[in-house]
């Protein structure tokens, strides 16, 4: 019981930290790059992606026996394109303020490589649960890095955070200006923005990874050491005995 | 004759899950079509008084056929009768998206003259550069609607067909009201 609980916790880290889809996997950056100008397209986006993703998950999980090996990859993009649709449908009836922001966003979560692989890779191959916990560790683990790409392009774009403009979170939509008018720096909005901010969270992890992996060298080469000196030692030791 | 039943089989399973999946997206359109017409219907009103201000009414609304973008024109006007001005709700895409909008002309002397174009729905891929370097811009007269260099020139490209289409419905006549 305990072994399966730590499983799922694992199942569900691994998309969220270890193997997160935008910053470590480096998948689905053609959204993550239009659609993090602001937190709240970010949390839309995510959040309409992660319902595509845990939705197809689960039906294919489903189906993984039924469907002949053949038409599998035709049949996982059916299942996508129809929640897709039916994402975009209810986005435009009932969040019309993110569907526009959003735009053809929406409908390219069918092209999107996470969903597919995912499906390929994982729901095709395991059960229903463990499909669900894959798909919501990666869904949670994509709208946080997006949240994560949105926050530094919205505070130094625009100098501010807005919220109730894309969802509807609050009656009326509120700004928090933090840096004064004029002060801002635009490019931020723009793709090449973008771009820049991705390069640098890639490169800030890069340095974590590459930190960490060092730390880790040195302790094993310390404990390598630590161990030939007390083979030494222990021989040393016994030459000394033989002695006496 | 077993191959002939796996093929049948196959067929048969892609066939279900297709039928299956255009059963879901026609409920789902059954479900959501009104709410969508609705919110459409809203974005027409809110545009009319982003482009004449919050007095404007509609007064006529006239279906267009015949025409490559036009869709709908509507004749507006105010409660005072002191604003003579039309709006076309226009739809058109290319290879980079759908785009819709509401393109507004002002009567100024005798002539319908352009006013200002309201987005409804823009599916375009470049849709902020459109916005930001053309629409804006030839909404406060600081750009000719023809200069359609702008970052994102397919798009604006579209946008002038759409203005234009709007100014042929204007000229040909067949207005009412």
């Amino acid at each position: 019981m305990a072994k399966e609980k730590g499983h799922t916790k694992l199942n569900l880290l691994k998309g969220i930290v270890i193997e997160n889809p935008l910053f470590v996997s480096i998948l689905g950056t053609c959204p993550a790059l239009a659609t993090t100008k602001s937190i709240e397209a970010a949390i839309g986006m995510g959040i309409l992606f992660s319902i595509v993703l845990i939705c197809s998950n689960v039906l294919i999980s489903l189906l993984r026996k039924l469907i002949p090996e053949e038409i599998r990859t035709p049949s996982y993009i059916v299942v996508i394109a129809t929640f897709v649709t039916m994402v975009k449908m209810l986005a435009n009836a009932f969040l019309p303020e993110l569907y526009s922001t959003l735009g053809v966003f929406i409908s390219l979560i069918v092209v999107n490589c996470i969903v597919l692989g995912r499906a390929e890779a994982y729901a095709s191959k395991n059960n229903v649960f463990d499909s669900f916990i894959d798909a919501l560790g990666m869904g949670v683990g994509y709208t946080l890095a997006l949240i994560l790409m949105a926050f530094f392009r919205e505070f130094l774009g625009t100098g501010g955070f807005t919220i109730g403009k894309v969802l509807p979170i609050v009656p009326q939509a509120m700004t928090l200006q933090i840096i004064p008018k004029g002060y801002e720096i635009s490019l931020f909005q723009t793709p090449a923005g973008a771009f820049i901010v991705f390069g640098c969270i890639l490169a800030v992890i890069a340095f974590i990874n590459n930190r960490k992996n060092e730390l880790k060298t040195n302790l094993e080469r310390k404990e390598k050491i630590r161990k030939l000196n007390e083979a030494k030692a222990a021989a040393a030791k016994a030459n000394n005995g033989g002695k006496k | 004759m077993h191959n002939m039943k796996k093929y049948l089989l196959t067929a048969m399973t892609l066939g279900v899950i297709a039928a299956s999946s255009a059963a879901i997206i026609g409920l789902t359109n059954l479900i959501t079509k009104d709410k969508i017409l609705e919110n459409e219907a809203n974005k027409v009103k809110d545009g009319i008084v982003t482009l004449f201000g919050s007095e404007a009414e509609i007064k006529k609304e006239q279906s267009i056929t015949d025409y490559k973008y036009v869709n709908y024109a509507y004749t507006i006007t105010n409660a005072t009768s002191t604003l003579d001005a039309y709006a076309f709700k226009t739809t058109g895409s290319n290879s980079y998206g759908k785009i819709s909008l509401l393109i507004g002309f002002k009567k100024v002397a005798t002539d319908y003259k352009f006013e200002a174009v309201s987005i409804i729905v823009d599916e375009q891929t470049f849709a902020s550069t459109l916005e930001d370097n053309y629409i804006s811009t030839i909404n406060d007269g600081s750009r000719n609607i023809d200069d359609v260099t702008c970052g994102a020139t397919y798009g604006a490209t579209l946008v002038r067909d759409m203005i234009k289409d709007a100014q042929s419905v204007i000229s040909s006549g067949i207005l009412e009201g």
